[in-house]
């Protein structure tokens, strides 16, 4: 069964998937964060699975995937960095209060 | 039927891979269902983990090494930090939005129902690599030969990324 | 030399002037105004005695004037203009004739009224409203006159808006006459659909009919739609109602309308299109019973009421009647229009008289008057004539044109007929009477009698001259010399002076004034005796047979119902789809706006939802083949 691409496209999805409803979900803006590292890691165990079993089998998915943790691990830094100015600013973390997108 | 577990679960492979991915699902199912934040923190660790595994099973052993470093060790830590920079009362609050909730979960299962149907229709062929020795060594030459100029790019925008968080959240007036 | 009907569009022009300078200019003029009013009402009045003179010569034609094309539809095309023979003649004399002196009267009758110009604009427009309908060629263009006429009498009716029993009374007027007009205008339309060659203009209808070109059921339905139209302008019964309330108009203009013009517009419409009547012996007598029955039923009435005014304009109802049944049971319209032309002047003479004892004592109700004969002879005098007259006393006016139509009853065999006519005639003379006894002899029972006195020269200057045509106006028709019915119809026609009629009519008018003297004067038979006596025979007759009441309940209130029905569909349905549009437009856009919170996790939400939607469009593309 594990010889072929399906479980790992498939837990690859799941996994993207539940990173997306708690990124749309969570009030916390670091746990937001966290769920998009979360959709980040699926993307990187697809690229992986077909780098292994793909149409060209070939290491191409192993290096983008590394290129895909540096630019995820340099995001995830600068968004931690911006939160905390904001939460200096705000004095809250509450996505909710964060609406100055409405005018 | 439980013949074809028992087939499943005759193969080493599978049984790690069986593992792992409840492992992985597992953290992520309760990283969404923890109310404190920390524990949601240490669940993701656990997912991030379970997926080195898989990557090992997939061959990719510099993958899974750096998978570890990188995001069961920094990415957590910094998540910590960031919770505790942002001291607030460590819960979730639960707020009620039906429409809200609804409308994600129709548009969660059409994602998924659609990558499902795709993958099902997806026909590979079987043709296998033969895994080479040492994958490091050939990440490591693939990299500084065709990859250099991405890889030039990512040590900039490293730099890049975290003078700009130093700048950002470095205290005013000081 | 050209005749004068050549510029008889001069003789409703004059007071159409006058209306469109009253109206500009009226405000600032004030009671300059009515010299307006009174020159031009004089233009006009030369103009039609030119006219009429010329055309008691004999040899002359009919005039007819139809150059103004107006509607062209195909191949049809219907003309205006006028036309003047000898029926237009004389009521084109009777109508500026009683127009000028109710103008001169008016400028005394009306004096200190703030309103006095728009008064003499408005009977500006009236005059040229009645002119435009006795000159009209065709029955369409009659007709819009028609309409303005009663647009007239609205104005004037309601003159006083500010009395709510005015405001109704106006109302009412002009309601039921539009009843009337309905009834005229569908006969209108089934006369434009069965005349040959769609031909309107009253030569043709005269042609047609006399031809016999259209006969049977259809002239019946014509003749009795075209009645209807008279029975409402002319207050016939049952649509008689609203000519006692429109007294609540100033008196000079119950003289002008209500007594010898408006109301006789519909004795002449049915004398301008007799020919249709004549080919229906059904419609005929249908106009012959109606005006019997309208004059003995409005004579009753007129017996028990108290306002000087409300006593009038009941006689002015029954008079009509009288001319209806003349119209009706007579083979031409010779005695109908006689007595329009005696009553114009001594019903407008009647009602100016009145107009003058109002002024005097600032009251409407006889009971309240008395003696008046010593303090204004003139107004005794012209009113003494004017009751003679409409008593059909001999020699005065009235008693030659109702022994006329009594004859033409008798002659014709219509004996009913005969026997109301008398009826009505004993009780015209015995009412008029009592209205002369109580007010002007006697001793005086109001307050007001010390300082009544007579009316000013402007007033009882035309009352004088009504008196004078009142006398003489009868003797152009006696069964001695029949000149008036040979001019008017153009044949000569058997006249039968039947010698035992004008003894009954006579004998009949001096039993109603004697019994009246009895009454009132002598007092040996009291005027409470059958109040007291039969209660509730006085009551039905002074409520006027409750017929008010009768039409309250049964046509006012469900129409008023049917009203409030449909104000309520107009408004929980016709509002209430406006309401539904307005409400989902507002809802769609409340639904925008939560769209739009500012919060990145709904716009995420929304993001999310276009993606499936995108991929779903890529992912069927092999299904559909669309793309």
């Amino acid at each position: 069964m594990t010889d072929t691409i399906l479980p790992y496209l498939t837990l690859g999805a799941i996994l993207f998937c539940i990173g997306l409803y708690s990124a749309l979900t969570k009030k916390n803006a670091v746990i937001v964060l966290l769920s998009i590292e979360l959709m980040l890691n699926a993307v990187n165990l697809n690229l992986v699975a077909f780098s292994k079993f793909g149409v060209v089998p070939s290491l191409q998915g192993q290096i983008f995937s590394l290129f895909n943790i540096t630019v995820a691990a340099s995001e995830v830094a600068v968004g931690i960095a911006i939160l905390i100015a904001l939460y200096r600013n705000r004095g809250t973390s509450n996505v909710d209060d964060m609406n100055e997108l409405r005018k | 039927m439980l013949g074809n577990i028992a087939d499943f679960f005759s193969s080493g492979t599978n049984v790690m891979f069986f593992l792992f991915a409840l492992f992985a699902i597992g953290g992520a199912i309760f990283m969404i269902s923890f109310t404190k934040v920390v524990s949601m923190v240490v669940a993701v660790a656990v997912t991030f983990l379970s997926l080195a595994g898989l990557y090992v099973l997939l061959n990719a052993e510099f993958l899974a090494t750096v998978q570890v470093l990188i995001y069961a060790g920094a990415v957590s830590i910094l998540m910590i930090f960031g919770i505790m920079m942002t001291r607030h009362q460590g819960e979730e609050p639960e707020t009620k939005r039906p429409w809200f909730t609804s409308l994600l979960w129709v548009g969660i299962l059409g994602v998924f129902g659609i990558l499902f149907y795709a993958f099902q229709n997806v026909t590979f062929p079987q043709t296998q690599r033969r895994p080479p020795e040492d994958s490091t060594m050939e990440i490591g030459k693939l990299l500084f030969n065709e990859h250099v100029i991405p890889f030039e790019l990512m040590s900039i925008l490293l730099t890049v990324a975290f003078i700009g968080a130093i700048v950002l959240a470095k205290r005013e007036g000081e | 030399m050209e005749s004068y009907a050549q510029f008889a569009w001069l003789i409703p022009l004059f007071p159409l002037i006058a209306f469109l300078v009253l109206l500009a200019a009226g405000r600032q003029w004030k009671e300059a105004g009515a010299y307006v009013g009174i020159v031009a009402t004089l233009a006009s009045f030369i103009v039609a005695l030119l006219v009429f003179v010329e055309r008691l010569g004999d040899g002359a034609e009919n005039y007819t004037w139809n150059g103004l094309e107006w509607l062209k539809l195909g191949d049809y095309s219907l003309a205006m203009g006028y036309e003047i023979n000898n029926l237009n003649a004389l009521m084109l004399l009777v109508v500026s004739l009683v127009s000028l002196l109710v103008n001169l009267y008016s400028k005394g009758y009306m004096q200190g009224d703030e309103r006095i110009s728009v008064f003499f604009s408005y009977v500006a427009l009236f005059t040229f409203a009645m002119l435009g309908v006795v000159m009209s060629e065709n029955i369409l263009q009659l007709y819009i006159f028609w309409e303005l006429v009663g647009l007239g009498s609205f104005l004037l009716i309601g003159f006083w808006y500010f009395k709510p029993e005015a405001k109704a009374a106006a109302k009412k007027a002009f309601v039921m006459t539009r009843i009337g007009d309905v009834g005229l205008f569908l006969g209108i339309l089934l006369l434009f659909w069965h005349m040959p060659g769609h031909a309107l203009d009253f030569t043709s209808i005269h042609n047609a009919f006399a031809e016999g070109k259209i006969s049977g059921g259809t002239a019946t339905w014509i003749a009795l739609l075209i009645f209807v139209g008279a029975v409402g302008k002319s207050g016939q019964f049952p649509l008689h109602t609203w000519l006692p309330d429109a007294m609540e108009g100033p008196t000079p203009i119950s003289a002008l309308i209500h007594a010898a013009t408006m109301v006789a517009a519909g004795v002449y419409l049915v004398a301008r299109t007799f020919d249709i009547f004549q080919a229906s012996p059904a419609a005929l007598d249908t106009v012959a019973y109606i005006g019997g029955f309208t004059a003995i039923f409005a004579a009753t009435i007129g017996v028990a009421q108290n306002d000087i005014k409300r006593v009038l304009a009941y006689s002015t109802v029954s008079q009509l009647g009288y001319m209806m049944l003349a119209l009706g049971v007579s083979a031409t319209i010779s005695a109908g229009m006689f007595h329009l032309f005696t009553h114009a002047f001594f019903k407008a003479l009647l009602f100016l008289a009145a107009g003058s004892v109002i002024h005097a004592v600032h009251t409407q109700d006889i009971q309240q008057m008395g003696g008046l004969s010593a303090k204004m002879k003139i107004t005794t005098w012209t009113f003494a004539i004017g009751a003679l007259a409409l008593s059909g006393i001999p020699p005065f006016s009235g008693f030659w044109s109702k022994d006329a139509i009594l004859s033409e009853a008798y002659n014709s065999g219509h004996y009913g007929l005969f026997a109301v006519g008398l009826i009505a005639a004993f009780f015209t003379a015995f009412y008029m009477s009592r209205l002369f006894f109580l007010v002007f002899t006697g001793k005086p029972r109001g307050e007001h009698h010390a300082h009544a006195h007579e009316s000013p020269a402007v007033m009882t200057v035309p009352l004088v001259i009504l008196a004078v045509l009142a006398v003489v106006a009868g003797f152009v028709m006696t069964p001695f010399n029949g000149w008036f019915g040979d001019w008017l119809t153009g044949h000569a026609a058997e006249e039968h002076g039947s010698g035992l009629v004008m003894l009954l009519s006579t004998v009949v008018g001096l039993l109603g004034i004697g019994l009246g003297y009895v009454m009132y004067v002598k007092g040996s038979f009291s005027p409470e005796t059958i109040p007291n006596g039969a209660p509730w025979l006085h009551q039905l007759v002074y409520r006027k047979y409750y017929i008010d009441e009768l039409y309250a309940a049964v046509i006012v209130k469900p129409v008023k119902a049917i009203g409030n029905v449909l104000t309520l569909f107009d408004r929980y349905v016709v509002d209430g789809v406006v309401r539904l549009c307005a409400g989902v437009v507002q809802s769609l856009g409340r639904v925008g706006t939560r769209m739009q919170s500012g919060q990145v996790q709904t716009y995420g939400l929304v993001m999310l939802l276009g993606l499936v939607v995108l991929m779903l469009a890529f992912v069927g593309r092999r299904f559909w083949n669309v793309w």
